[in-house]
């Protein structure tokens, strides 16, 4: 499934072999290429991202629709970029709670912003990397010629979760026009209580749990460290390293222009700068009582938010006078086992998009943003990656690598910035992407694991 | 600069919320806060639509369009030819070919019994449908200037009298009659739709019924205020009647005032099969909708309307301060209609009071007044304004928020710029707070709202793409502090990275704008520089000052005008000298006011005179509201300024005494007045004590016809003394200014409209009276005494 092409860049020293397989490839699909004539030579770019300021549910958009948070951001992005809005070829946005009214988020959100109606728009939903495959269908819009400039984000929020009657309550009020229609207002009455249990009458929440294992995402991920030797007091050093990174980094104002201020402020209010490790030691689990490891401090908390980035030709960005932050050039979404190692996905994604690019984790990646879903999680990938024994169970006894910790969310992760399912992807996009710029470093890996055993992982190239 | 208080007389002729729909919700109704009127001018949004008079006073004024001549696929000049459907219905349709609405005139009528002549000969014709030709009007109201026309107003009575002939005619004949409403249905037009048996409109946003007469100071004679009360109970139409609000189609639909709502496509088809319905008697003909226990106790019953009458009394009183006698009249006509229900009596009645009132002075200021807006929407410059996409504003404060407000309503791409995210926010929450509330109010859908807070992009200097967004901005307004330096600064700024043709229209109420224009290194496009002076809350202020200084190009001004006015302001081309116009009228008033205070006058007798006259609020509350700094300041400057002895005869340490006590103003919860709460103020003993101190003890008990005069005189005099220096163009220009601008009573229609009803000679006698006892401060300028000696009025 991944486009060849991609890494057909000349800076790119990872691209002979590919550029084999893009030989052969275009050679044998020569038929279909003859409505769109593709010039070789297209690069994707990220130009710019922007996010609204990740907060706790039920603070300080407690009021707002997930809707509301993707305009604003798509908003931001404009006033950032000074992006002429009808220059825009299409919209895409994740979001993974639906809100019944706007299922197509994208589209809602886009032309409350003021977009030209003409404009289409997708929504789409991969869990938590929702937006990271916004990005990437946006990218293989521009690569198959079908757009130049798309818009890509997401948008999340708990602050007001679909929370439903019953389904045996559902159906009857669902067949109830019927029964009145039949029976009249007492025929109604005799239609809804029939066989009614008492259990029914109740309401079903949405719970963050896996659909075909039943799991909740925190068991699994308490079972996954286990397996690898994640020790608590291993995640909640972890979770101590994310808040005061990413309190430091607001402090010297690194997210400056990053993230788009909200009624004037862009502080994000889950970040616990003065965590130590004697606080966050002293919870209780969360999830398995009474020896798990997970707690609230070491798992990531609900979080409102939206995030956008601007995805184009470079070709295109160019033209328009914009200087891009790094190419985009490779991407996976591998997926595993949800019942034995269902949060496992940014090893395997990692692996793949690291070897087709004949990239080497340890020697060439400068810069990783990986989503820290739960710092239990995380590490847990960080074993499996420099595991011999599981790349010999796996990957036919080649390592992923050893990541240099001093290289990895040096600006906070999810567990303190907060991680609002449907955009925490364009966030660590944007980020990777600033970092390279700022830290001068060839190239980043991006990744992150989801619910359904689904992985994503992406490599960006510094743009110079 | 000029404050909240205003939009209080801007509207007064709106009685808002005269009445309660419910009992129940009396209480809430009686508070002040809800019954004083929204922010906007009676004028600006409501019936009679201003493009709607703009058209019709064009063609009223030069009838140059040449004479209809019937032709056989044009045999009427305001109706369309009559089709007779196959099972008999004919369908009416309005249509004014040389406008771009509908209006009701003494001609429409008497064509219209000609077309009733036709239709009621023709024997297949069992119903009718009356509806429009237009895209987007019914009938926008009757023609004012048909009224204003007529020199004796007791012939107006049987011309009405002969046109309601027409209805009873065809209510006598049994012809259903079918109202098929698409867009603006007011005045006439509603009452026209009254008459019919059947009200269907569309629920395009476009659709909306009232009967705004009662703001020109008439009332429906047409029938409304027998007819209205009826269809929908006394309460809800003496709401309608006395506020002169719209009704949209949801509402319309739930009070009883239309039958039907329907998609604007199936208009007439449906208004067909509806006036079929009627004649053959499958569909019932329209009865009012069944009343409520409360409304049936409130309206049906003796003590019931005992206490409503009370009530409407009441709020009218509250809201005219007994000025305006349209209110009470339309109050006589409903009551009087109640008494003598059978018979047609009551229509003589109504037509009778209408005829009274049109004879009014006050229904012709108020008339003037409305003439004079049609009037200044006109761009007075000969060359066309450039087309301007986007707006930038630079400062974001209670102004530049305000006016970034009005112009992203108006579909205008907004840059709102200011030095840091903080005041930014601030800024932006200001207008998405306003927008809130509008939204809550049904006033703006979601969309909409939404759509408003994505055309304004906040930029701070901090947001590195500024420059980039401002290569594409067409006109920048500047409402930074006033500061002649900063104020070019920006100006050099903005010159740099916007196109050649983008206009700068500076936000000063003191500094000249030569002086900012002033070619420099910074100023390098001087004729592209243009004073554009707002009144704050930008909102609800509806006057715009607009002042080109000597080498302003004439595009510059054009745009300004332009942009101005599709910001929903009416605006008034005025020279480049201090203080403009307005605020340079306001100074001698101020210097009046201390001297009062300091002969000794209460501020309450103050205050109490001055809202007798007609203003909206007194001089001193007044002060209070705008800020004493403030007034303080404009005083001052202007006292420094070119006015001379005009600003003679005061003390104006009154205030800066104030202002170094940190005595503000409402603001600061202590001006004249001590502020506790939303409501409550009096004099505290500390001011006392600071007035005894002012006077030296002394008490006056001057009459408030002394007052009045010695205020208004100094007010007015300076506004033919601007007229005299041709700061301000013309009358019509002086009188809206000061109506719009400082709250002017409306009723006397402006400072001119006033000099032509008192006498310009009397007036001129009655301040050398003033100059001799008291100072040459009050000295008429030579145009008033020219005015005296030819006895020439300023209009007509």
């Amino acid at each position: 499934m991944i486009i060849p092409r991609l890494v057909a860049h000349p800076l790119s020293r990872a691209c002979s072999a590919t550029l084999v397989r893009f030989a052969a490839i275009s050679a044998s699909s020569k038929s279909f290429s003859t409505v769109r004539q593709s010039s070789p030579k297209k690069n994707v770019v990220v130009v710019d991202g922007v996010r609204l300021p990740f907060a706790q549910t039920s603070t300080i958009y407690s009021d707002q629709m997930a809707v509301d948070l993707q305009r604003l951001a798509f908003q931001g992005l404009i006033t950032k970029t000074a992006l002429d809005k009808s220059d825009v070829d299409y919209v895409l946005a994740g979001t993974v709670i639906q809100e019944v009214r706007t299922s197509n988020l994208a589209r809602e959100a886009a032309i409350n912003a003021g977009f030209p109606a003409t404009i289409g728009g997708h929504t789409v939903a991969m869990a938590c990397i929702s937006s990271s495959v916004a990005i990437t269908s946006a990218a293989e819009k521009i690569l198959s010629n079908h757009a130049d400039i798309v818009i890509a984000g997401g948008a999340e929020t708990f602050s007001d979760v679909p929370i439903r009657l019953t389904r045996p309550i559902r159906q009857k009020l669902i067949t109830m026009p019927k029964a009145m229609k039949k029976g009249g207002p007492l025929g109604a009455v005799r239609h809804m209580l029939k066989g009614l249990k008492m259990k029914d009458i109740s309401l079903e929440t949405p719970a963050i749990a896996n659909y075909t294992t039943g799991e909740v995402m925190g068991v699994s991920s308490d079972r996954l460290s286990a397996k690898f030797g994640v020790s608590r007091r291993d995640q909640d050093e972890f979770t101590v390293r994310s808040h005061v990174m990413a309190g430091k980094a607001h402090k010297d104002g690194w997210y400056e222009g990053e993230i788009v201020p909200y009624k004037g402020s862009t502080e994000e209010n889950g970040i616990k700068a003065d965590s130590t490790i004697e606080s966050v030691s002293k919870l209780k689990p969360a999830f398995v009582k009474p020896h798990g490891t997970h707690t609230a401090a070491n798992s990531s908390f609900l979080t409102d938010g939206a995030s956008a980035s601007l995805i184009m030709s470079e070709e295109r960005a160019l033209e328009l006078g914009f200087k891009p932050l790094a190419y985009l050039r490779d991407w996976s979404f591998k997926a595993c086992d949800p019942f034995e190692e269902l949060l496992l996905g940014p090893t395997y994604c990692s692996q793949e998009v690291l070897s087709r690019n004949n990239l080497n984790l340890e020697s060439d990646i400068g810069v990783f943003e990986i989503h820290e879903a739960f710092a239990g999680q995380i590490l847990s990938n960080l074993e499996a990656m420099k595991s011999q024994k599981f790349a010999d169970e796996k990957f036919g006894g080649k390592r992923v690598g050893e990541i240099d910790i001093d290289k990895m969310n040096t600006k906070g992760g999810s567990l303190a910035l907060g991680h609002p399912f449907g955009a925490t992807g364009s966030r660590l996009v944007t980020t990777a992407s600033r970092r390279l710029q700022l830290e001068n470093q060839r190239f980043a890996l991006v990744a992150a694991c989801a619910d359904g055993g689904l992985g994503h992982a992406c490599i960006l190239e510094r743009y110079d | 600069m000029l404050s909240r208080t205003l939009r209080k007389t801007l509207s007064s002729p709106v009685y808002r919320r005269a009445i309660t729909s419910h009992l129940s919700s009396r209480t809430a109704s009686l508070s002040p806060r809800l019954i004083a009127p929204p922010l906007s001018c009676a004028f600006q949004h409501h019936a009679f639509s201003t493009a709607v008079k703009a058209d019709e006073s064009a063609s009223s004024s030069s009838p140059s369009s040449a004479p209809f001549v019937p032709s056989a696929s044009r045999k009427y000049q305001y109706f369309t030819n009559v089709e007779v459907t196959p099972h008999g219905v004919a369908i009416v349709k309005f249509d004014n070919p040389t406008k771009k609405v509908n209006t009701l005139s003494f001609s429409v009528m008497r064509e219209a019994q000609a077309l009733w002549n036709e239709v009621a000969a023709n024997p297949a014709v069992k119903s009718v449908v009356f509806t429009s030709a237009k895209d987007s009007c019914f009938i926008a109201g009757a023609d004012i200037f048909d009224v204003s026309s007529v020199e004796d107003k007791s012939a107006l009575v049987p011309v009405i009298e002969e046109a309601l002939n027409f209805f009873l005619k065809i209510k006598e004949k049994g012809v259903p009659m079918v109202a098929a409403i698409h867009g603006p249905a007011l005045g006439g037009g509603l009452e026209w739709a009254l008459w019919c048996d059947y009200r269907i409109c569309t629920d395009s946003s476009t659709t909306k019924m009232g009967l705004p007469e009662v703001k020109l100071g008439l009332l429906p004679g047409f029938g409304g205020t027998q007819n209205l009360p009826a269809l929908v109970g006394v309460q809800k139409a003496m709401d309608m009647m006395l506020t002169g609000k719209d009704i949209r189609h949801d509402k319309a639909k739930k009070m009883g005032l239309v039958d039907l709502v329907v998609a604007p496509q199936c208009l007439e088809s449906v208004a067909i099969q509806t006036a079929e319905g009627l004649a053959n008697g499958s569909i019932k003909k329209s009865k009012p909708k069944a009343k409520s226990w409360m409304d049936r106790f409130i309206e049906d019953t003796p003590p019931g309307q005992y206490m409503m009458w009370n009530k409407i009394k009441e709020m009218v009183d509250k809201n005219t301060g007994g000025n305006y006698p349209a209110p009470y009249a339309i109050i006589d006509c409903v009551k009087y209609g109640l008494a003598h229900s059978s018979g047609l009596d009551k229509y003589k009645h109504e037509r009778e009071e209408f005829a009274k009132l049109a004879a009014t002075k006050e229904s012709e200021a108020l008339i003037g007044i409305f003439d004079a807006m049609t009037q200044q929407k006109k761009n007075p410059s000969k060359v066309d304004p450039i087309a301007v996409k986007k707006v930038a504003v630079m400062g974001a404060g209670l102004m530049g928020a305000g006016i970034a407000q009005v112009t992203a309503e108006k579909g205008y791409e907004v840059l709102l710029k200011d030095r840091d995210d903080t005041s930014l926010g601030r800024g932006i929450n200001y207008m998405t707070e306003n927008w809130e509330k509008k939204h809550k109010r049904k006033r703006m859908t979601k969309h909409q709202f939404d759509i408003n807070c994505s055309r304004v992009t906040p930029l701070s200097d901090q947001t590195e793409s500024w420059k980039r967004h401002f290569a594409s901005a067409d006109l920048v307004i500047e409402a930074v502090f006033e500061n002649l330096d900063l104020k070019r600064k920006i100006i050099q700024q903005v010159e740099e990275v916007t196109p050649d043709h983008c206009v700068f229209a500076t936000n000063t109420s003191a500094i000249p704008i030569a002086s900012i224009a002033a070619p420099g290194p910074e100023v390098k496009r001087p004729q592209n520089v243009v004073g554009m002076h707002y009144f704050s809350p930008v909102p609800s202020m509806p006057l715009l000052e607009i002042i080109p200084h000597a080498g302003t190009s004439e595009e510059a001004l054009a745009t300004a005008f332009a942009v101005g006015t599709k910001q929903g302001k009416t605006c008034v081309v005025v020279k480049d000298v201090p203080g403009f116009y307005v605020n340079r009228c306001l100074g001698p008033i101020l210097v009046e006011v201390s001297a009062l205070v300091k002969e000794g006058v209460p501020l309450e007798t103050l205050d109490k005179a001055m809202k007798k006259f007609g203003m909206p609020v007194g001089p001193i509350t007044l002060i209070d509201e705008v800020g004493v700094d403030v007034a303080s300041k404009v005083a001052t400057f202007l006292a420094s300024a070119d006015l001379g002895k005009r600003m003679g005869g005061g003390d104006l340490s009154l205030m800066t005494n104030m202002v170094e006590k940190g005595w503000t103003g409402r603001k600061a919860n202590q001006g004249f007045f001590t502020y506790s709460g939303k409501k409550d103020k009096k004099i505290g003993p500390e001011v006392k004590a600071y007035l005894k101190e002012f006077t030296g003890g002394k008490v006056s008990n001057m009459s408030e016809a002394d007052i009045q005069d010695r205020i208004a005189s100094r007010l007015v005099n300076e506004a033919a003394k601007c007229l005299e220096d041709e700061i301000i163009e013309n009358p019509v220009a002086g009188d809206i200014g000061l109506v719009f601008g400082i709250g002017f009573a409306p009723f006397k229609g402006g400072p001119f409209r006033y000099l032509d009803a008192v006498g310009v000679s009397s007036y001129v006698d009655r301040m050398n009276g003033f100059a001799s006892s008291l100072g040459e401060q009050f000295e008429p300028c030579q145009l008033l005494k020219d005015y005296a000696a030819s006895g020439k009025k300023f209009h007509g």
